[in-house]
């Protein structure tokens, strides 16, 4: 029953970006995401011995004041992660075979995901960026941050070509803070070029997250007679015929999937691909899932 | 299998369009916006293969479309065996001549008889109409399935004075033939008069679906001797004797003696025998010792005892009045000019105008209201009186003319004209100092016969200056010589020499009496008209100042020709037939209108037999036939194809519509769209 309402068509017709995170949120559970870091919520993990260079308000001065050696105590945060979503907003996000094309897709991800994170109080920020950074929301759990989020999702609108190289290098100036980075696109790049364009958002200790999005026209494209097919992003015209969409094309676009697939896991990055036909949720709890596995 | 529009099929050149669009044009298809092309390779040649194999059937269509068009238009037929009896639903018309030569013998009585009997074979589900035909065609019953109505409509139909015409009957046929949609047979049951026949013949055409089936009432040409003309005065003024001509005129006929009368009212005035010699004329010379007073019935007649009586008289009217009367107001001083203008009005030998002469000092007392008109002859003095009273005189619809000379030249402008007089001219005599006229307006009725005053010298003019009037006629030197104006319902000619051999020597030239007597008719609006007009002419009823007053036209039965409404509002009326029509106009006065029928009609030949069977081949075939009915016997017709055309184009260009729809909605929606179907 559930299903039905998380269809990406239902979700379209629900006004309001907030209200949408949250009916594909609370409908399962919440809690499922643990911060990969130590934190510092009130649950105790362990004592560590001080050294230099620590901060001594984490000192436990009880334990110094028993043993007159400096321990640091050490507790598993839940919330207290960082959340980065960078969310591609290039022309050709905005072609869709149904009424929710890739970028509405998107949006209602983000949202979703940040829905979560405000949950568990992690601190969540948002880059949108075609070939260039478009708008930037600093991660935080400040009061109201969820509301500047949804806003900058909302005014996100397709932009020109995509070129990561470009938008990524700008985003290592913004993260300072290790945390989770996640990437979604349709990433139109050789898988070589996006590894390598996403590479440096690795370099301080992000753990970072691949979502590939991607329309089911344009994973098993259907063609009955030959046509004219305009470039979203360039506005080049090519004139293909069925055949070549029902072998070679689709030959193209698994290897060109599966080839992001290694190459990321290569690099120890997750990678989603995620299909704009299937219920929200299921993409949700199939992120979920492999993200407590991995934990 | 025929075209009856072959250059039609000229169309067929609009076949290369469908060529043109599917073999020769680019391709153009809408783009279909994708998210890359990254994964895309471009694949031409396979693609123009598909597109051509599947592109025939709208490319057949659209040939077929083009073809049957052209076809349609050309109007195929096919030539086809037609059994009378099993055609199907039709309309007949009936076409009875009731022209003046159906009086011969028993023709018009045959006529409709024929007619009766004809209708015997109509049959439920047809339509018929009666209609009379003459000089025009007149519709006695709408299109009708009742024969009651038919045979009633026949019946009715009445004997006429007109003259026939088959042109006119021929184009009401043309035109109920194209607002039908059934095949239209017409029976003309008439006398085949030759003289009926339009001179281009193809006025005689009828339409496709039309078939004539003739009933001639005359195979061979009937021996005529008629009445042709007569010439009589409408007016006589003078005791005196009138004259009368009348042409007597034979067709077809051997040489012939016979006795010809002048009858007037009812009375036998004088009878003389005359010779004519075989198809001849000859006139015939009568006075009428002394017309009485008032309207007279006249009539010219012969002994012919041939079969058609009603030409062997012709009547004339004729009416003895006084003559009017014309005011002359001259200087006591010089009476030369009412010696000359008198003498002038006089000459002809029946004047309907006679002069009162009156000098301008005496005229105090006299009221121009009983006079035709008034001529002022260079006059120095009018007493106030007279001159006000011969201004509302003229304002009323009276008219003056006026002579200047050197005595009005005194005054400083033309009485009652109401114009300045600039100056008087003199020339001398003695040295051919003189002035001649020029820029004479002949179209004018005052001066249609002067011969533009051709030698007349003026050696004294008086120039008036023309003002709001307009100019007739000019002396060389361009000073206006006639003027005239309207003043009121009336108007003035001015002269501006003067008619007594003084100032000019106009009344030593001929043209001096013709003007004279043009004027005065023109002035007075006394007409002059013909004695006899012939039937169906058209007789004006009023002029544009009798708007709204009443007119009585009575026919020869004595009975009133208008109803109330047309007696105050019709300008014309047609006479219809034959015999003396009375007319009381809206002045008052009274008239007596004879009228006679064409004497075309009195020419009894009979069109050749060859004439006839060209008429019939005019329409889709018929038959000349001599019993009723006109049933039973086969003939070939075209038979019109264009409906099949028409059907099989309405299904292609259905088929059409819906393939290249199909193919357009193939080549506007997104292939992802097609999909998600």
């Amino acid at each position: 029953m559930l299903q039905r309402f998380l269809n990406p068509s239902v979700l379209a017709s629900i006004s309001g970006l907030e209200l949408v995170a949250k009916t594909v949120v609370d409908g399962f559970v919440s809690g499922l995401h643990r911060s990969p870091d130590f934190g510092f919520s009130q649950e105790f993990a362990e004592y560590r011995a001080y050294s230099e260079g620590d901060d001594l308000r984490h000192v436990d001065w009880n334990v110094y004041a028993r043993t007159e050696r400096a321990y640091l105590k050490r507790y598993r945060g839940e919330t207290n992660s960082q959340l980065t979503m960078l969310l591609d907003v290039s022309a050709s996000m905005a072609f869709g075979s149904h009424p929710v094309n890739k970028l509405d897709y998107a949006r209602y991800l983000v949202a979703s995901i940040f829905y979560l994170s405000k949950q568990q109080r992690d601190a969540a920020g948002l880059i949108v960026f075609d070939d260039d950074v478009k708008n930037y929301v600093p991660p935080s759990t400040r009061q109201g941050q969820f509301a500047r989020l949804l806003h900058a999702i909302e005014k996100a609108e397709p932009g020109s070509r995509t070129n990561l190289e470009k938008p990524l290098l700008h985003c290592q100036q913004f993260l300072h803070r290790r945390g989770i980075i996640a990437l979604i696109s349709d990433f139109y790049e050789s898988p070589e070029a996006i590894v390598k364009a996403v590479d440096p958002l690795r370099s301080h200790g992000n753990e970072l997250i691949l979502f590939h999005v991607l329309d089911p026209q344009e994973i098993r494209p259907a063609m009955n007679e030959p046509m004219l097919v305009l470039d979203m992003e360039t506005n080049d015209a090519m004139e293909v015929t069925p055949d070549y969409v029902r072998t070679e094309y689709r030959e193209k676009i698994d290897a060109h999937i599966e080839g992001l697939r290694t190459e990321a896991r290569r690099n120890g990055i997750d990678y989603f691909l995620i299909d704009t036909s299937k219920p929200l949720d299921e993409a949700l709890r199939e992120f979920l899932t492999i993200r407590r596995r991995r934990r | 299998m025929g075209f009856l529009s072959p250059w039609f099929l000229g169309g067929l050149a609009a076949l290369g369009l469908p060529v043109y669009i599917h073999l020769l044009k680019q391709h153009k298809s809408i783009p279909l916006p994708f998210s890359s092309l990254m994964f895309f390779e471009r694949r031409t040649q396979s693609s123009i293969k598909h597109r051509r194999l599947k592109y025939l059937l709208l490319f057949a269509m659209r040939i077929a479309m083009v073809l049957l068009l052209a076809l349609l238009f050309a109007n195929p037929f096919l030539t086809r065996t037609v059994d009378p009896k099993a055609e199907g639903k039709k309309l007949r018309v009936f076409a009875i001549d009731n022209s003046f030569s159906m009086r011969t013998g028993d023709r018009f009585a045959t006529a409709k008889q024929q007619a009766l009997d004809a209708l015997s074979g109509f049959r439920g589900g047809d339509l018929g109409q009666v209609v009379s035909f003459s000089t025009q065609v007149n519709m006695l019953t709408q299109q009708t399935e009742d024969p009651a109505e038919l045979r009633s409509a026949i019946q009715s139909v009445n004997q006429g004075d007109g003259r026939s015409g088959y042109a006119e009957l021929s184009q009401m046929l043309r035109s109920t033939a194209q607002s039908s949609r059934t095949p239209v047979e017409v029976h003309i049951f008439s006398d085949m008069q030759k003289t009926s026949l339009p001179s281009p013949f193809s006025e005689l055409t009828l339409g496709g679906n039309t078939r004539v089936v003739l009933h001639p009432l005359a195979s061979v040409d009937e021996s005529n001797w008629y009445v042709e003309s007569v010439k009589a005065p409408r007016s006589v003024y003078q005791a005196k004797k009138v004259r009368v001509l009348a042409t007597i005129a034979g067709a077809g006929t051997p040489a012939f003696e016979t006795d010809v009368s002048v009858v007037l009212n009812n009375k036998v005035i004088e009878t003389k025998k005359i010779k004519l010699a075989a198809n001849g004329r000859a006139t015939a010379e009568f006075y009428i010792p002394e017309a009485p007073y008032g309207l007279n019935r006249g009539e010219v007649r012969i002994a012919a005892h041939d079969k058609l009586a009603q030409d062997d008289r012709i009547l004339f009217a004729l009416e003895r009045k006084e003559p009017g009367r014309v005011l002359f107001v001259y200087e006591a001083r010089n009476p030369r000019g009412i010696l000359y203008y008198r003498a002038a009005l006089d000459s002809p030998a029946d004047s309907a105008l006679a002069v009162d002469a009156v000098p301008s000092d005496q005229t105090a007392n006299v009221s121009p209201i009983k006079y035709a008109f008034v001529v002022l002859s260079d006059v120095a003095y009018l007493p106030a009186e007279f001159e006000e009273n011969l201004k509302k005189y003229v304002k009323a619809g009276g008219s003056v003319l006026i002579a200047l000379g050197s005595a009005s030249a005194t005054k400083p402008r033309v009485p009652v004209f109401d114009e300045a007089i600039a100056q008087s001219r003199m020339s001398s005599r003695s040295a051919d100092r003189f002035q001649g006229a020029t820029s004479v307006d002949l179209s004018h009725p005052a001066l249609s016969r002067t011969n533009s005053f051709d030698g007349v010298k003026f050696y004294q003019t008086i120039q008036v200056v023309p003002g709001n009037s307009r100019v007739l006629a000019k002396l060389t030197d361009q000073t206006p010589l006639i003027l005239e104006k309207k003043i009121g319902e009336g108007r003035a000619l001015v002269f501006a020499s003067t008619f007594d051999n003084i100032a000019n020597d106009f009344p030593l030239h001929t043209s001096f009496v013709p003007f004279i007597e043009q004027s005065a008719y023109y002035l007075s609006g006394v007409e002059k008209s013909a004695a006899d007009i012939a039937v169906d002419s058209y007789l004006e009823l009023r002029s544009s100042k009798d708007q709204g007053t009443s007119v009585e036209v009575l026919d020869p039965g004595g009975q009133r020709a208008l109803s109330l409404t047309e007696s105050t509002s019709a300008q014309n009326f047609r006479l219809p037939r034959e015999g003396f029509f009375e007319v009381r106009r809206a002045n008052g006065r009274h008239e007596l209108i004879a009228v006679h029928a064409d004497r075309r009609e009195s020419d009894l030949t009979v069109i050749p037999k060859e004439t006839l069977a060209l008429w019939q081949n005019m329409g889709m075939g018929g038959e000349q036939q001599s019993g009723p009915g006109g049933q039973g016997i086969t003939r070939t017709a075209p038979w019109s194809l264009w409906w099949y055309f028409a059907l099989a184009l309405l299904i292609v260009s259905l088929l059409e519509s819906l393939f290249a729809s199909r193919y357009l909605i193939a080549e506007n929606q997104p292939m992802v769209r097609k999909e998600a179907a």
